[in-house]
């Protein structure tokens, strides 16, 4: 019994997923998208809510604040290829608050980025 | 008055774990884990080459056909050529039977929703469309 309980708590302990936490809660696009590559972890995930906030690890971060850390991070790695940025933007937001993101970012040389989805109910990536 | 301690709390002392009150503890944990636990739903994402305004103006560049993301009276539309439908699925079938290497670029204005700049790109993605860039249009 004891040993089953153990088993449980430590399957929690692992599968509690801290990370997610740091996530601000956005409706996000409906959308099948791409399988998600495990190996393939974005540099910055950044959050948009409906109101046009944007959001970094739950911390609301301006425009020109999140460039500047996209612009540090550059600096560390030494070139724009190697960062990548991931948005989590709420599907009832206008796209001039993913556009003034894009733009600064793109600016920066920052060519890869995505868009967060969920597929649907009942489906799933392709 | 009899202070000595009791035979089984001298076996407690001797190292034999007290299970009673481990059990307790450990169930703690567990409904602990149960009760915080938020399964989270695994997300997707829509991949896309982010570009600014300029598209396929380099010489030796095939020059990407462009899909708008706009809003005309209200209503989103997806604009291409003499194409322009609030249907998604027409927007599909539509890219399906155009040549793929030149690419397809999103060029998303600003009184889009977020939700039509998504489909727009998986639209791009379903026609097989490999290269496919995000270009936020102008702001007015």
């Amino acid at each position: 019994m004891i040993d089953v309980v153990f088993q449980l708590v430590i399957f929690f302990l692992f599968t509690a997923q801290f990370g997610e936490l740091t996530h601000t809660e956005v409706d996000l696009p409906r959308q099948p998208g791409e399988q998600e590559a495990s190996s393939e972890k974005p540099t910055f995930v950044l959050d948009i809510n409906e109101r046009g906030e944007l959001y970094l690890q739950s911390d609301p971060i301006t425009v020109d604040a999140f460039v500047a850390l996209v612009s540090k991070e550059i600096q560390r790695v030494g070139s724009p290829e190697s960062v990548s940025v991931r948005v989590r933007p709420d599907r009832l937001s206008t796209a001039a608050d993913l556009n003034r993101v894009t733009r600064r970012v793109s600016e920066l040389g920052v060519s890869r980025w995505s868009i967060a989805t969920i597929a649907p109910s009942g489906e799933g990536a392709p | 008055m009899n202070f000595r301690p009791k035979h089984e709390d001298i076996g407690d002392a001797s190292g034999t774990l007290p299970m009673t009150s481990m059990i307790d503890v450990v169930f703690l944990l567990l409904v602990f884990f149960l009760v915080t636990s938020t399964f989270s739903v695994s997300e997707d994402r829509l991949s896309a080459a982010a570009k600014s305004q300029r598209v396929g103006t380099g010489a030796s560049d095939l020059t990407p056909q462009i899909v708008d993301v706009m809003a005309r009276d209200g209503v989103v539309v997806f604009a291409m050529g003499e194409l322009a439908t609030p249907d998604a699925r027409e927007l599909r079938r539509a890219l399906a039977s155009l040549p793929k290497e030149p690419g397809v670029a999103i060029r998303v204005h600003d009184d889009a929703t977020v939700a039509a700049a998504a489909a727009a790109l998986q639209a791009a993605r379903d026609a097989g469309f490999e290269k496919r860039s995000y270009v936020p249009a102008d702001a007015r």
